[in-house]
């Protein structure tokens, strides 16, 4: 399956009500899962030589995490910085605005990291204390849950 | 303005008709002679006051302007509005209203402006603020609700608009989800909150939450921006007739008071209902759009619990939308 299949099939998945799906055949296992604390999807491919297909690249199970923009991360480890109510994550302040935080940047307390909108009040979420962005856990304009992690610091 | 003159205003305000100077006078404490200063301050101001020798005098008509005695004196409301601040240019009055919050603003307190400099609209617009036309105001709460809560907060703001249209012009107001004022279609009020809150997953409280107000109240054609994202109007326009502005934001500041006192004994019940009412969008096809996402189309099926627009989709599904603009087909 490649990115643009995965990304149609997400984008079916999420358009309903259906909270977990799950694909599996010789070749590939495709997992995604959706509920009110996670979103995730999950892609486990076989080596590539195991494609019957020429066009199907290996690629597809790198790139797939891409096209799964909640994926979670447990490997990352830090404090998270989660979202205080149901919204919209915006990285910066306009659309054509610079980002707020960049992965890699050091941030200090009270500095502004992302908004988050929700019927139109905007939440600036500030850093609490002086970190280190490790990640960013969602995309911008994306949907976000009461809870969600948006990012991903190692205090500093 | 000098207190006794504020004094004055009251007196002026109280007995429509003359007021002799002897009476002010002997109320304020003061010499006839200081009487005579104060009210020639006022003319300076810009009040046109009338003097009849042997009955006094006479306020014939007051300036257009946003001044704290002049809103204050028609207030009746318990919190929002108990202390005023007015402008004469800001860079925008939510920002002048956040900073002062942040320096521990009481709740109630207004930010009015003159003019905006740089009034803000949604993700980094501009809302156009010209100079004494229309109403800029921000207004300080301090809720003790949680911060996902909050949210509701926008749709008291857009009734209370709604209702000191309809008092004072009787035009009949729509709101388009979640908080624009639409007359006849034409966006005539644009509402933006933010919020400040404590997110550490142990305290977490609201500090306070700013509701950013801007009505377009005398605003001619000639006024408006040619680069509009959305057709838009003023009272003046849709009315034919000049709208006080301190009348009109005492309305205002009227009514968000009693909805804010009911939504924290009954919370969102009442608010949501009336909303639904003013909604321009029952029963409706709608397409909302998001930057950096898809738009989407569907049936308006009101609002949820936390202010979420319901869309329904041809297969029955609904879906919960949290923002974007929405356009009615």
């Amino acid at each position: 399956m490649d990115i643009k299949d995965l990304k149609v099939l997400i984008k079916m998945v999420t358009e309903t009500d259906i909270t977990e799906f799950e694909m599996d055949n010789s070749d590939e296992k495709v997992v995604i899962r959706r509920g009110p604390k996670t979103e995730y999807v999950a892609v486990a491919a076989p080596a590539p030589q195991a494609y019957a297909a020429p066009q199907q690249q290996a690629p597809s199970a790198v790139a797939a995490p891409a096209a799964a923009p909640a994926a979670e991360a447990p490997a990352e480890t830090g404090e998270t910085v989660n979202s205080p109510i149901v919204g919209t994550f915006y990285r910066a302040p306009a659309p054509d605005a610079a980002p707020y935080a960049e992965v890699g940047q050091v941030v200090e307390k009270g500095q502004v990291l992302c908004i988050v909108e929700a019927m139109k009040l905007m939440n600036e979420i500030e850093a609490e204390y002086r970190c280190k962005i490790v990640k960013i856990c969602k995309e911008n304009a994306q949907p976000v849950e009461f809870g969600d992690a948006l990012f991903i610091v190692e205090k500093l | 303005m000098h207190q006794k003159a504020a004094v004055i205003l009251r007196f002026f305000r109280q007995q429509s008709g003359f007021v002799s100077g002897e009476q002010l006078s002997r109320e304020l404490g003061i010499s006839r002679t200081a009487v005579w200063k104060h009210i020639s301050a006022l003319r300076g101001a810009g009040y046109r006051v009338e003097a009849v020798p042997s009955r006094g005098y006479r306020l014939l008509s007051s300036p257009d302007t946003l001044a704290a005695e002049e809103i204050s004196v028609q207030l009746n409301s318990g919190l929002i509005g108990t202390r005023l601040v007015n402008l004469a240019t800001t860079t925008s009055t939510n920002f002048e209203a956040f900073r002062l919050a942040e320096e521990g603003a009481g709740e109630g307190t207004v930010v009015t402006a003159e003019e905006q400099s740089k009034g803000k609209g949604r993700l980094g617009r501009i809302w156009s603020s010209p100079p004494g036309a229309n109403l800029y105001c921000s207004v300080i709460l301090r809720p003790r609700i949680k911060p996902f809560e909050a949210p509701q907060l926008t749709f008291l703001s857009a009734v209370a608009t709604a209702r000191a249209i309809e008092q004072t012009t009787g035009l009949k107001p729509e709101i388009k989800w979640p908080n624009d004022v639409l007359i006849d279609g034409k966006k005539v009020a644009g509402l933006l909150n933010e919020m400040s809150a404590e997110t550490d997953g142990i305290n977490d409280g609201i500090n306070f939450v700013i509701l950013g107000i801007g009505v377009n109240l005398n605003m001619t054609a000639d006024q408006f921006p040619g680069d509009l994202r959305h057709p838009a109007t003023s009272l003046l326009i849709e009315g034919g007739a000049k709208i006080s502005r301190a009348r009109f934001t005492a309305f205002l500041l009227n009514e968000l008071d009693r909805l804010y006192a009911g939504f924290l004994d009954h919370g969102f019940v009442q608010v949501r209902r009336e909303w639904q009412e003013r909604c321009n969008a029952n029963g409706r096809e709608v397409v909302v759009s998001n930057h950096g996402r898809d738009d989407i189309r569907g049936l308006f099926a009101g609002i949820d619990g936390d202010g979420a627009l319901l869309l329904r989709h041809p297969d029955g599904t609904i879906e919960r939308i949290l923002s974007g603009d929405v356009r009615v087909l």
